[in-house]
């Protein structure tokens, strides 16, 4: 009656090549995800510390209404609710080259570009007005006191909040599989149709997502380091 | 000796008491204390598991375990008991039955070989097979016409295993439920939906325009469904296996089967004659 484990099922038959697959289809979709993430975020989290109002309603607007409505509703909403708005043909171009991925690399940077817009936001409110101003009165545009300025300050100083944002948002490109998107859970969710071990398939996906989110922290660790503002409370030491 | 034996003993409940074979409890034992049989079934598979418009959670599997294998359970247990229901899809149903989350897996699960390392089944309780619904008028005739074509499969279902493997030149698009892998044919991501013919026929029945859609192809695969338990507890395996097999014997069985596929049923779909056969042939008839 016990459960008889068979770990060897995670290297025989096919169940390596998918989970390789499965890891490279992950990390393609996250990669891109956090790109049109990234630059959201950076946007709609300048905009809404802007001056000028309709800007920053705009951008309020955005975050407010992408953050708020649950990751696997914009995953449908991308991959069913958009194409019925595109011309057939374009449609069945789409279906035929990947639709699947595409929604779910829109659904997870759109949803977390509004998450990380609110980091940089608090990045950027950290900052003294003073140092606008200075910037202003140097007779630097609004756009280059942001470019030259607050934002490389800003973005220095939320390395933390940004590495925990990028971790959710590898993590969460599993939901693409309610999609058909054929990424790293949806790899181990195979290995257990063919060999019915769904607890060796479950502990493989959890390791490498482990490993992952893992190697990714320690890289964003050293990066903090070497970007670390001197003179900060919060500096963190130089190692050894 | 007799305390060195006494010693062993005492040491071999208490390793057995804490160790995993006692966590594995047997399931009658556990059905006769608590009084409840759980099940995993589904919820948008008619007409064997679904709900339906008056929001109620009925049929053929759920009809069998609640007229069928309960009495049964009821016997070899002495006492009255309930059935539970909770959600059970392709993908969780085995990791449920062995965590102990539910007893029994009884929705439109196939007994198949690879399964059957993991899990035990009962007689079988349907016989159907792997056809294609598509779009009236679609070229998709059978399994020869889908080369280059996008098929959407439910993930986990044997299904999607056997175009991965026989027929890679299609497109295959695997979906978690079967209300996803509907709305993506209906809306033309996918050309075809593959999955056991009589839950084409029953996704045809439920859906708002039946007449627009067709089920095409012969079976590409055979799908006898049985309700799934943990490996090794005969006891339990025993008590559902009799309570199909008085079942079979009395013809209560074809009574619920006509109430779900006979003429006037939820879905109208005739035993064949070797259908018929097949499911008599397990209790020796």
């Amino acid at each position: 009656m016990a459960y008889t484990f068979k770990w060897s099922v995670l290297w025989t038959g096919e169940s390596g090549r998918w989970l390789v697959q499965g890891l490279l289809t992950t990390l393609e979709l996250s990669a891109l995800a956090w790109l049109v993430a990234v630059a959201l975020g950076i946007l709609a989290g300048a905009l809404r510390t802007v001056r000028f109002t309709p800007l920053r309603w705009a951008a309020t607007a955005y975050v407010e209404f992408f953050r708020n409505v649950p990751l696997l509703v914009w995953m449908f909403f991308w991959y069913f609710g958009v194409p019925p708005l595109l011309p057939r043909g374009v449609q069945d171009w789409l279906f035929n080259h990947g639709a699947e991925f595409w929604a779910g690399m829109l659904a997870l940077g759109v949803y977390h570009g509004a998450r990380i817009s609110e980091v940089i936001r608090s990045g950027i409110q950290s900052i003294p007005r003073t140092q606008f101003e200075a910037s202003l009165a140097m007779g630097l545009t609004t756009f280059q006191a942001y470019r030259l300025i607050i934002l490389p300050v800003a973005l220095r100083l939320i390395v933390p909040p940004a590495t925990n944002e990028s971790l959710n948002l590898l993590k969460n490109s599993s939901v693409a599989l309610t999609i058909s998107v054929a990424e790293l859970t949806f790899q181990t969710r195979q290995i257990e149709t063919y060999t019915a071990k769904a607890i060796e398939a479950l502990t493989a996906g959890t390791l490498i997502y482990l490993v992952l989110c893992l190697s990714i922290a320690t890289i964003m660790a050293r990066v903090e380091r070497h970007y670390a503002i001197p003179g900060l409370i919060a500096r963190v030491e130089p190692a050894g | 000796m007799t305390k060195t034996l006494a010693f062993v003993v005492a040491l071999a409940v208490v390793f057995g008491l804490s160790g995993p074979a006692a966590a594995q409890q047997d399931t009658l034992e556990k059905i006769k204390s608590t009084g409840v049989l759980t099940i995993g079934t589904r919820t948008g598979s008619p007409p064997f598991a679904y709900i339906n418009k008056n929001n109620e959670w009925v049929g053929f599997s759920i009809d069998l375990v609640e007229q069928v294998v309960k009495p049964s359970v009821e016997r070899a247990v002495g006492r009255s008991i309930k059935v539970e229901k909770k959600e059970s899809t392709p993908p969780t149903r085995i990791p449920l039955l062995t965590s102990n989350a539910v007893d029994l897996i009884a929705g439109t699960m196939t007994d198949t070989p690879q399964r059957r390392e993991s899990v035990d089944f009962s007689l079988t309780f349907f016989y159907t097979g792997a056809q294609f619904l598509v779009k009236k008028g679609s070229p998709i005739k059978s399994i020869n016409d889908i080369g280059g074509k996008r098929i959407a499969a439910q993930q986990g279902a044997t299904n999607a295993k056997i175009l991965r493997e026989k027929y890679p030149q299609a497109q295959l698009r695997e979906f978690p439920d079967q209300p996803a892998a509907f709305q993506a044919l209906v809306q033309g991501q996918v050309d075809a939906y593959t999955n056991d013919g009589i839950q084409l026929y029953g996704l045809k029945a439920k859906a708002p325009n039946p007449d627009d859609w067709e089920v095409v192809g012969d079976f590409f695969s055979e799908e006898p469904y049985g309700m799934a338990m943990r490996k090794g507890d005969a006891k339990f395996k025993a008590a559902v296996d009799a309570g199909l097999k008085n079942a079979f014997e009395s013809g209560k069985y074809f009574e619920i089967y006509d109430k779900w596929f006979g003429p006037k049923g939820e879905l109208p779909y005739p035993m064949t004659a070797q259908v018929r056969a097949y499911l008599l042939k397990q209790i020796g008839k």
